[in-house]
Formats: structure tokens, sequence, C-alpha cells
């Protein structure tokens, strides 16, 4: 295809002229030390991790990463954006890191660094309060289940189920909140998200939903997506480093327990992720 | 970055498939919408007192609030008043409706500005009322209005772009699940850009082609 | 839905109204410099500005804001959240309000110029005198809508990061799950706001009747 390659000529040399001047990359922690801010990207509705109440940002990230810019001796600057824009803004150097957190997977690892786990993420379901028809999560075989669109957790369940007798019919939504509001709306009977997630939103809100126990997804966790570049590699170890020595003396502990009344066993490092 | 070009060829398909459905929805919605907005406009116009004061307020209502607003409420909401409509026909009465609130204050500003004197000449000249509407008011009006409804249109075509909320499988949810999947959203934007580009393009070439045809109908406000 | 969360969306949409403000005067400012450009008799300035215009306006302000917050660091150029708001918004409000006065423009009765002409008023003086408070007149309702409209779009900013209102009306449903009420009343905090604009335009309107017949 001649116009395609002449495109894509085009556009190579547009990006060529683009990086040129961003040639001479430097140390990005010795950057973010000079400046005293760490910038983290997030989305707020992602509660208990990130979120508004009442409005305050609050949550398990700005807790955690209050720790780790006191082992660091910054402060964070947080740059709120749909989840959309999260990897964009990585990319285009918006903020140093995201936090959010996402699932980490074997493909965004071939993408991101991670940060070491910080808590579960293992997939369950969440169902309409009262609703006898579901009390295990084999029970959704045939019907409809709501996740948002692209996501690890959407991932999980397409898998999930296609090992049961009638096919789950996969609904996805461009995030979690509408398919909550979904959920509600009765089109489809159950949600499938992360366990601290869902958990959060059956104790927030008993009288229309409930938790479906177990968990049936493969047990994944969750981690602070960075970039791999060379230059940012110093900043990832530091913030490792300060995350380990969090997890030691006991404040990760805490913290997981204050946002989902449960401490998380995690591993300290992930190599390779169970997908 | 990446920009690979690849990957818009592989799925091509795919943003085919979408391209139909944002163009379905937002013809369908547009026709009537223009349809439901002439009847109101009609109505108010020509109905009793109380029916223009009856429709000012939810035609105002749909003006004031923003289209992300309405259709949240329409399909989240709908179902806990009995109205549980899928996303596709939820996305449709959206749009007819929103746009049946715009297009009914266009009507109703051409039938305002038809000077009385062309349809009095017209009757004048011995033509009866459904030559001179047919004859007189309807080319009149249409030369008229015809600006500002191609605007509408353009605008009904970019408000596809929010039903993405309600999961209607249309081009932007399509494309912009490809770039989160891919983490390629410089492509994403750059073919959602050209696409909505190129489709309003050829709607206002449209609206320009029939505007000259309608020419001879054009007269001076003043 | 308590008051206290209430009084948050109200904060949140005085941010809504700040932005909206700020992005149609600067877009009316450069509405006349495009619409200039697009009535020149220069070749090259009426291309720009017919270019300028197409563009802006049949692309979604989505897409353009997402092209200027995160394709523009891509040449160096990283604009914070805010000011990438305003320039998508302003830039994009400009290319309409351009459209709007050149409809205006070219709505004043050619007979009126000729004769003016006739009088010996100089091209600057038909242009002040003939002109633009005709085009002006004819134009405050359109401009109006626009401001409206503008009002309503400022709702798709939250894409590059700004809390306005219908972002904060999201945020809030994410953490109490509650989005019906929390989208209600963001809908009537717009509605109040587009209606007092809409009577504002009205009263603009009759005070501007002048030369009426």
């Amino acid at each position: 295809m001649k116009l395609k390659s002449l495109l894509t000529t085009a556009m190579a040399g547009l990006i060529g002229l683009a990086t040129l001047g961003a040639a001479q990359a430097e140390d990005v922690l010795d950057k973010v030390k000079a400046a005293g801010v760490l910038k983290v990207g997030t989305e707020t509705a992602f509660a208990p991790f990130d979120f508004i109440d009442a409005g305050e940002h609050v949550g398990l990230n700005i807790d955690l990463f209050a720790e780790i810019g006191k082992e660091l001796g910054v402060t964070i600057e947080w740059v709120t954006l749909p989840w959309d824009g999260m990897f964009p803004g990585l990319e285009s150097g918006k903020f140093d890191m995201v936090a959010g957190p996402a699932t980490i997977t074997n493909a965004r690892m071939e993408r991101f660094r991670f940060t070491a786990p910080i808590a579960e993420a293992t997939v369950a379901l969440l169902k309409k309060a009262g609703d006898d028809t579901i009390t295990k999560p084999e029970d959704i075989a045939g019907k409809a289940v709501g996740s948002g669109k692209a996501t690890a957790q959407l991932a999980q369940l397409v898998e999930f189920g296609a090992t049961l007798p009638s096919p789950v019919e996969a609904k996805e939504y461009v995030s979690f909140n509408e398919a909550y509001a979904d959920l509600a709306a009765g089109r489809v009977v159950a949600v499938a998200n992360s366990f601290p997630n869902i958990a959060y939103v059956a104790q927030q809100r008993p009288e229309t939903f409930a938790l479906i126990e177990p968990p049936f997804g493969v047990k994944t966790y969750f981690g602070f997506p960075g970039r791999p570049d060379p230059e940012y590699a110093t900043l990832m170890d530091a913030i490792d480093a300060a995350l380990a020595t969090i997890k030691a003396d006991g404040r990760l502990g805490a913290i997981q327990k204050k946002w989902f009344g449960v401490e998380f066993d995690t591993p300290d490092k992930i190599t390779k992720a169970a997908i | 970055m990446t920009f690979d070009l690849d990957l818009i060829v592989l799925y091509l398909p795919d943003i085919v498939r979408a391209l139909g459905v944002t163009i379905l929805l937002w013809l369908a919605g547009s026709a009537l919408g223009l349809l439901v907005g002439f009847l109101i406009a009609v109505a108010r116009r020509y109905g009793p007192r109380w029916l223009d004061w009856a429709l000012l307020a939810p035609v105002e209502l749909i003006r004031g609030t923003p289209f992300l607003v309405q259709i949240f409420l329409l399909y989240y909401g709908g179902p806990f008043i009995g109205l549980s409509l899928d996303s596709i026909t939820a996305g449709l009465l959206g749009l007819t409706i929103y746009g049946a609130a715009y297009y009914s204050e266009l009507w109703r500003s051409g039938f305002v500005a038809i000077p009385k004197g062309h349809v009095e000449a017209a009757q004048c000249v011995g033509l009866n009322r459904t030559q001179t509407l047919r004859r007189i008011i309807l080319p009149e009006m249409t030369m008229l209005l015809l600006p500002s409804m191609v605007n509408m249109t353009i605008l009904m075509l970019k408000e596809t772009a929010i039903l993405s909320i309600i999961s209607v499988p249309e081009l932007t949810l399509a494309v912009s699940a490809l770039g989160t999947k891919y983490y390629a959203f410089v492509e994403g934007f750059a073919i959602l850009a050209l696409v909505y580009w190129a489709l309003v393009e050829a709607c206002s070439a449209l609206g320009r082609y029939a505007e000259s045809r309608l020419s001879k109908y054009r007269f001076a406000v003043s | 839905m308590s008051w206290k969360l209430f009084w948050l969306l109200v904060e949140a949409a005085r941010l809504t109204i700040l932005l909206s403000v700020i992005s149609v005067s600067i877009g009316f400012l450069l509405s006349s410099l495009v619409c200039a450009a697009v009535m020149s008799t220069h070749r090259s300035a009426r291309i720009a500005g017919k270019l300028f215009v197409s563009f802006f306006r049949g692309t979604p302000l989505l897409v353009q804001l997402l092209l200027i917050y995160y394709l523009l660091p891509q040449i160096g150029l990283n604009v914070p959240s805010e000011v990438a708001a305003i320039v998508g918004m302003s830039l994009c409000t400009a290319a309409y309000q351009a459209e709007i006065l050149r409809g205006g423009f070219s709505s004043v009765p050619r007979g009126l110029i000729e004769a003016a002409n006739m009088c010996g008023f100089s091209k600057f003086a038909i242009f002040r005198r003939i002109r633009l408070p005709i085009a002006v007149q004819l134009t405050i309702p359109a401009l109006i809508s626009e401001a409206i409209m503008m009002l309503k779009s400022s709702s798709l900013v939250s894409v590059v990061g700004v809390v306005e209102l219908s972002r904060m009306a999201q945020d809030l449903a994410a953490s109490t799950y509650r989005p019906l009420e929390l989208f209600a009343a963001a809908g009537l905090i717009y509605l109040i706001i587009n209606l007092v604009v809409a009577g504002f335009g009205l009263q603009l309107e009759k005070r501007m009747q002048w030369g009426r017949t």
C-alpha cells in the first residue's frame, strides 16, 4: 500500500523530530528530588484506592504515597485524569508514575515497570442484594455480567465464563462505575471486578449490592505502573526500596487494614504474573 | 509513542462496523428529531395556548442540560421507572428527544420569519392554502433554515460520541477500546478526528449543494 | 443526597462557569480575526481561515482536547490541564463564533450599504456605523446559544484532568455509588446556569432593538 508507507514515513519523521528535542534525558529521580515533588497520575473514581469522599481526595493511594513521599523526602502532587488518560499521560510526561493501581499482568509488564505488589487484585463478583439465584461464582452461567472495557478483570471474566456449561455474556462499560449503575438497573446480574474494590462497594451500599464469595479468578496483584525507560530506572528502584521499608515496618499492613478491613499477604516482587 | 498503521488495517472491519452504528444512529436520530421537532413547533404555534406552555418546559429542560447527563439518566435511571431499554434503543431515543428540542426551536424561528406579505401575495395571485404552503412557505423556510439545520445535524453527529457512556458500540467507544487495549492512543485520536471531520465535511457539502439548488427562494431578511 | 454533596457540586460549577466565560471571551476575540480572514480579499488568508473553521467545527471537542493535551508534549509543549482546557474550548468556540459573525455580516442588506455609499460614507464609516451594529444585532441570539453550548461542552474538559461540574458528579457517584441522584443534581445546576444566561441574552436582545421595524 503506497499511501500507507507514505503516511508511516511522514509520521516517523514527525516523531523523530519530536523525540530529537528530548534526546538528552536526565535521570528522573534526580529531577524529582531537585524539584522536591513527585507527580503521580491517578483516577479519582476507584474506591477504596482513590476517590473523593465529601470533597476530600482520599484512599489507600493517598496514604501510601504520603509514606513513599516521606521515604524519598519529596511531596506528592496528584494529577487526576479519567483512567483512559493514564497511560497516554504517563508516556507524554504529564506525571512521573501512575497510582491507580493496575493489575500486574505479563502483557503489561512488557510495556510498563510495576512497583512491588500493594494489594491483592483477584477478581470476584458483585450481585444485587437479595438475589438468591446466585450464591457462588458458577451461578452466572448463561447470564449477562458487566466489567470495565479493556481491563484485566474483563479478561478474567471472559476466561472464567468460557469454562461454564453455558457461556456468560460479558458486557463492557467505559468504567466500573457504569457497570455498577447497570447492575442496580438490572441489565446485568453481576459485575466482575477486583476483590478489594467490590468488597468496598458492598460495604458502602449493603441495601443494593452484595458480594459473591469466593473470588473466582486466578490470584493476581495490584501494583503501581511506571515507565520502563532507563532514565526512570533509579526512580522506580527508589520507590520499590521505599515500599519494602513501608511493608517491613508494618505501615503497609496498617494502611490495607484501614481501607480493606483486612491485611493482604503480598509477594515482595513479581517477575512472572499468573495471567 | 508508536504510530502503528498496521493496527489500523488489522482492525479496519471493527472500525467500519462501529462507524456504521455511528452513521445509522446519527441519520435516524436526526431524521426523527427533525420530524418530532416539526410536530412540536406546529403544536406550539398553531395549537392551543396551554399546549405551547406545556411544551416549553421540556424543550428548555433538554436545551439547558448536557446530553451526557440526559443519556445517563435515561439509560441508568429508566429501569427504576420501568423503562428498561437496550443501549442502542436508549441511544436512539435520547438522540431523538435531544434533537427534537433543538430542531423545534429552529422550525419555530422559520415560521416567524416568513413575511406575511409573501403569503398575502400568494393568495392574491390565486394560490390556495396547500399551494401556498408547498410553493412559497416550505421552500422559503427551507432556504432560510438550511444553514442552521445543517449545523444542528453536524452537532447531532458529534453528540453520538457521548453514547459510548451507555456502551453503544459506536465509533468513539470502539476506537478508544482499541486504543486502551493496544496502548495505541495516538492512532485512535487521529482516526477519530479524521473520520468525524470527513463526515462533517460531507454533510456541509450536501447542505451547500441544497442551498445552491434552492437559492431562487432566498429573500432578504432585515 | 446530602446538602454537603450538593454544595460540592455548586463549588465545581463555579469552575465550569469560569472556564466557559474565559473561553467564550477569548473565542470571541479570536473569532473576529478568523471571520476577518475568511471574508478577506487575500486568497491565502481566506484558505487559512476556512481550514481553521472546518477543522474545529468538524472534529469533536473531545478529540481536540486530547490532541492538545497528549500530542503537544511530543513537540515539547507540556501544557497543564487548565491551559489545555481553555485553549481547546477557545479554539473550538472561535470557529463556531466566526461562522455566526460571517452569517451576520452577510445578512446586512446590500441596499443599506449601497445607500451609505451614495451618501458619501467612507468604507470605515460604513463598517462602524452600518455593518458592525447590524451584524451584532443579528447575531446576538446565535452568540448566546453558542455560549450556552460551550457551558454544556465544558463537561468534556474532564478528559484532560479538570474537575468541573460533571466530573465532580462522576467522582462523587463513584464513591457514594448513587449516580442517578448526583447526575440529576448536576443537570439541575446546568439548567439554572443556562436559564440565567438565556435570560441575560433576552435582555441584551431587547436593548439592541435599534432601527428595527
